[in-house]
């Protein structure tokens, strides 16, 4: 999967999981916070991408995610490990 | 003090409302279907009365969905259900209105898939706890609608439904609560739930091809319970606030009894029954010769049937014969700690209606269950007072008395 591709299915997703919300409005920098998302949601957010995106949100680099784009990025730094 | 049913909320596998369910039990439909919500090719019993078609995303959001287990959203189905029926609450101090809620296995759904998830080294929903606690069905009503006085939740497995409606009884009574959403729900059609009771004999296994007859309670030739799942919810207040706000009522609750076997964790014991029977009529101020309806607990279990035959007939005497009983798991099976809320729905509309819905599969009869358990036909029967019996694993034995006004 390339970046745009990556991208695209990751804002898709963040929309899938927004009340109401126009997916134009969800950039890479949209910030967890800026959505609606408090901390137990964007938990429960990661959760969801892990078997979406066959990737494992763990370890300390996951407590420094805050954004659309940083999902992007530690996705496209983890390969899949369960391909769902 | 009198409490009176205002409301009544039910989700089940023969009717998603009131009035839809009991058409179907008036009727004798049965709800038990070849188990489609998960691969049960490898259980004895593959059969369930499973709810199709129930879609929680019609009213909670999609964030509420992941903080919720199936035994919530059954719950909370009902729940408005209820308060809708009841006319609202919006009358009330918020904290003076109570949740008393039954649930025998709580969010076992979500304890089966985390942990097979656990075993396979994921990750598990964060959520994970708040779904399985078994109070969480009845936060979530308070939640949904601002009821802030006492929220309680009853497990006693297969009684659980009947003690929490004696709870809230004893809250309105007790000058605790104004009102109280009361009643049980459950969700365990689920693959080592069902093992569990496969472990004990407990579930049907000779009907996998046959589901609609697999259910029958006092049957000759049962062979165990089949699982069910649904929740039953009433609204209960005391009767003069009831009439004060003009709420229609459906019937009188008039007493509740409970009574521990402490004999056997599984096994049926014929005086604990009977003394939960007794204990909720003296708590009525009334005595055996005055019931006329026996919503039996009635699992189809060869040995749960013919005890529970043998309590009414050591209560009721040579009377027994003459009382009209039904079974109401005949056709949805077995909701564990939702069963006793839903028994109590249909002791509650046969009270209103004038009719006895009927125990199906009843061609004949188990020698040694010999009484008026009103065989695959609904009779037409003017009732004043109707018992709903549940007796649960734990020797858990409650039953609970509801009256014409």
């Amino acid at each position: 999967m390339d970046t745009a591709d990556l991208e695209a299915k990751v804002i898709a997703f963040i929309a899938s999981k927004v009340e109401n919300i126009d997916i134009s409005a969800i950039t890479t920098a949209s910030k967890f916070e800026e959505l609606g998302f408090d901390s137990l949601d964007t938990v429960q957010l990661l959760f969801d991408a892990e078997d979406t995106f066959g990737v494992s949100f763990d370890g300390e680099e996951v407590k420094g995610l805050r954004s659309v784009g940083d999902i992007i990025d530690y996705i496209g730094k983890h390969p899949p490990t369960d391909a769902v | 003090m009198r409490v009176v049913v205002t409301g009544m909320g039910i989700i089940s596998p023969i009717g998603t409302s009131t009035d839809q369910f009991w058409n179907a039990a008036i009727n004798g439909v049965s709800g038990i279907v070849s188990i489609q919500c998960f691969d049960a090719s490898n259980l004895h019993s593959r059969i369930a009365g499973e709810i199709s078609g129930f879609t929680p995303s019609a009213f909670l959001s999609a964030k509420q969905l992941d903080q919720t287990d199936r035994f919530t959203q059954l719950a909370l189905y009902a729940a408005n259900q209820a308060v809708e029926d009841a006319g609202g609450l919006d009358g009330y101090d918020p904290r003076r209105l109570a949740v008393s809620l039954g649930s025998g296995m709580g969010g076992f759904a979500t304890f089966e898939s985390s942990a097979v998830r656990k075993l396979q080294n994921k990750s598990i929903p964060p959520f994970s706890v708040p779904r399985i606690m078994a109070n969480s069905a009845a936060a979530w009503i308070a939640t949904k609608h601002g009821l802030k006085g006492a929220n309680l939740t009853c497990s006693t497995a297969c009684s659980s439904g009947a003690n929490a409606i004696g709870m809230a009884l004893d809250l309105l009574r007790t000058g605790k609560a104004d009102a109280v959403v009361a009643g049980g729900a459950e969700a365990c059609v689920l693959p080592l739930t069902m093992a569990g009771f496969e472990a004990l004999y407990a579930l049907s296994s000779g009907f996998n091809d046959d589901p609609a007859r697999a259910s029958r309670p006092f049957a000759k030739g049962r062979d165990g319970f089949v699982m069910g799942e649904g929740a039953g919810i009433l609204i209960l207040e005391k009767e003069e606030e009831a009439q004060r706000r003009g709420a229609k009522i459906y019937a009188r609750l008039a007493g509740y009894g409970c009574a521990c076997d402490a004999t056997h964790i599984v096994a049926p014991d014929r005086d604990g029954q009977v003394a939960a029977m007794q204990a909720a009529l003296d708590d009525a101020g009334m005595t055996p010769d005055q019931v006329d309806y026996i919503n039996a607990h009635a699992t189809s279990t060869p040995l749960g049937d013919v005890v529970e035959t043998k309590a009414i007939k050591q209560l009721f005497g040579e009377r027994a014969p003459e009382i009209a009983i039904s079974a109401t798991k005949s056709m949805i099976g077995h909701s564990i700690g939702a069963s006793a809320a839903i028994g109590s729905i249909a002791t509650i509309m046969s009270l209103h209606t004038g009719t006895i819905h009927p125990t199906i599969n009843l061609d004949e009869a188990d020698p040694e269950c010999d009484l008026n358990y009103t065989p695959n036909h609904a009779i037409q029967k003017k009732i004043q007072t109707g018992v709903c019996n549940a007796f649960g694993f734990g020797g858990n034995n409650a039953s609970v008395v509801f009256t014409t006004l």
